[in-house]
């Protein structure tokens, strides 16, 4: 076989798996998008502008957490540090791939830090945004 | 028999052979040391303590043996002398007499062996509150918290009586140089004294180095091996059950999971109560998993083990009663630890055990196992 060969055929053999890292966030944002339909006749798709935006936003609903990124950090790409100086893997999926691909762990972390940092339940639009955000990085 | 003709009487005699006196300044080393990280040590000079004190034992058992097998002035036989004979002594010092002892006079020898003894009390002692108190050591399997705790008591008190003692012996030097003329001191050191005494020789009798060696081997590793054996036995109500990898998930997300040997059951309920408000932090959970971890968390409470962490950490302070880190007892020991050490990276905040005591996870919070990590320190 020659190398260019060697590396079409790789490639080929590569893509369903290529194909499945990207997707397997895919069932939960599914889900997400179907209560954001129900939330909101108007809605029209995730973006991910908006969620880097209320990744980053500031809230005073408590003073120790602020933002998503007093734990997270601003870069998602790095580690975080919870309050407790326990280290949080990257929330970028590119770094973290098994990010967001646990329907229960999910729910369990956006009820938590939602109410801890904004002080009320983010909506579904908010969360499939986060998530699109974090999976285009 | 002592030589009645002067010229066949030497200067000096040899009195404390090189075992006797290797015996005495090592031993003066040792107790020294003991004493300095017992009297005024922290938890992390117990390992040198320790040291010490396995020292002082392996040092007494060579004297017992050679208290049976040295050069005369060695031997236990050569200054074993009556209450009457002591009572003797005090009266001639008192109307400034002096019979002059080759070896030990009788209040130097009874000196000799009080302070044998409450050596050997207060290894013994020392190895209660190991075993009670850090649920280390050949009794850790058979003592309770309670007990050590109790024995630790009569530890210090025998180690104020031990340094007493040393007082006493020192003072015996004192008046032995002033008003005997005796270079005892230098006697130590050279093992000679010069001749001439107004009380018979005893009998002679020689070294028996092999003997010894073989003896100390002997009872050393019989010792040792016992020792050893009895102190791989699970320690008296120390839990020893892998963490339920629930709870380790759901309690180790934030911080590491404490053990939870470390809280009342009051602790653990007022936190899975409340987990919506936890410590400023939302850390809600469904119920049937909140569930689970009060049923574990409840029988595995402080209640019902007996080790140090689980006693000390069990008197809650009002004010946060949820908090180890609000207890006296905690408060007392990190107290000289500067807020900026908690809240560096490498800790976290002051909960975060685990950064500086590396067996915190298995709720034994060893002495020997304590630092502060490397990025911390200031
Ligand atoms: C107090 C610290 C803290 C804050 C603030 C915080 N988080 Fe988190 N978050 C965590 C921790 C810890 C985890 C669990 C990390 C892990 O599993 O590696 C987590 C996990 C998550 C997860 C689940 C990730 C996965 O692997 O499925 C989501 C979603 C999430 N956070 C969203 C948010 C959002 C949105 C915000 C801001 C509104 C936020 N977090 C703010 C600490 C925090
Ligand atoms: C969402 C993150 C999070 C989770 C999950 C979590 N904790 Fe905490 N915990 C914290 C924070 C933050 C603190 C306090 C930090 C501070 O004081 O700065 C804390 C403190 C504590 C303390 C007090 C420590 C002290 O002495 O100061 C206890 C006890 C405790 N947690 C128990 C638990 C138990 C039990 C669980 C499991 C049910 C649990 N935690 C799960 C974040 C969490
Ligand atoms: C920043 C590092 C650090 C943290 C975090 C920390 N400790 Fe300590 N701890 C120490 C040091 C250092 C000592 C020894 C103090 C001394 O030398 O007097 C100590 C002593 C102790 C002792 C006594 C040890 C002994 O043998 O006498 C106990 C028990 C203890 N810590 C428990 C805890 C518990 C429980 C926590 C968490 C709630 C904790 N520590 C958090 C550094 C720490």
């Amino acid at each position: 076989m020659k190398p260019r060969h060697f590396l079409a055929f790789s490639l080929i053999l590569l893509m369903p798996v290529m194909a499945y890292a990207g997707a397997a966030q895919k069932p939960i944002i599914d889900g997400y998008m179907a209560a954001a339909k129900a939330e909101n006749a108007a809605f029209s798709g995730f973006s991910a502008d908006r969620g880097k935006a209320f990744f980053l936003a500031k809230h005073d609903a408590s003073p120790e957490t602020p933002s998503c990124t007093t734990c997270h950090t601003a870069d998602p790409t790095k580690a975080g540090q919870t309050r407790a100086g326990k280290d949080v893997a990257p929330m970028a999926v590119s770094k973290t791939p098994d990010r967001f691909t646990d329907a229960e762990k999910v729910e369990k972390w956006f009820t938590r830090n939602c109410q801890s940092v904004i002080g009320r339940a983010c909506t579904a639009q908010e969360k499939g945004d986060f998530i699109t955000f974090m999976a285009s990085l | 028999m002592e030589s009645n003709s002067s010229q066949m009487t030497p200067a000096t005699v040899p009195v404390w052979d090189i075992g006797v006196r290797i015996f005495h300044w090592a031993l003066l080393a040792a107790v020294f040391v003991a004493a300095m990280t017992g009297f005024f040590g922290s938890p992390d000079s117990l390992q040198i303590h320790l040291i010490a004190g396995i020292s002082i034992s392996l040092l007494v058992l060579f004297r017992l043996i050679w208290g049976f097998s040295g050069s005369t002035y060695a031997r236990f036989r050569t200054f074993l002398f009556s209450p009457v004979k002591v009572r003797e002594r005090i009266q001639e010092m008192r109307a400034g007499r002096h019979t002059r002892y080759i070896g030990h006079n009788p209040l130097g020898a009874w000196m000799i062996f009080a302070l044998l003894a409450s050596l050997i009390f207060i290894v013994c002692t020392g190895t209660v509150v190991l075993g009670g108190v850090f649920k280390q050591g050949p009794l850790a399997f058979i003592t309770s918290f309670a007990t050590g705790r109790f024995v630790q008591e009569i530890h210090q008190i025998l180690a104020f009586g031990l340094v007493g003692l040393i007082g006493l012996h020192l003072a015996g030097v004192a008046y032995e140089t002033v008003f005997g003329k005796e270079k005892l001191i230098s006697a130590m050191i050279s093992g000679n004294k010069p001749a001439g005494s107004n009380v018979p020789a005893p009998r002679f009798a020689p070294a028996r180095p092999i003997v010894a060696l073989i003896a100390f081997i002997a009872l050393g590793m019989a010792g040792t091996t016992g020792v050893a054996s009895f102190a791989s036995r699970p320690g008296l109500g120390v839990p020893t059950a892998a963490i339920d990898p629930l709870y380790a998930k759901e309690c180790g997300a934030c911080h590491f999971a404490y053990h939870p040997s470390m809280g009342t059951a009051a602790l653990w309920d007022g936190v899975l109560s409340h987990l919506d408000q936890h410590f400023g932090e939302d850390a809600s959970l469904p119920d049937a998993t909140r569930a689970q971890l009060a049923a574990y968390l409840k029988e595995n409470s402080s209640e019902h083990w007996d080790t140090r962490i689980a006693h000390v950490l069990a008197t809650a302070n009002p004010k946060e009663p949820l908090r180890f880190t609000a207890t006296r007892f905690w408060t007392r020991m990190h107290r000289e630890i500067p807020d900026q050490v908690f809240a560096s990276k490498a800790v976290g905040f002051k909960g975060a055990c685990n950064a500086c005591h590396s067996d915190a996870k298995t709720g034994l919070f060893a002495p020997q196992n304590i630092e502060i990590p490397e990025g911390a320190r200031l």
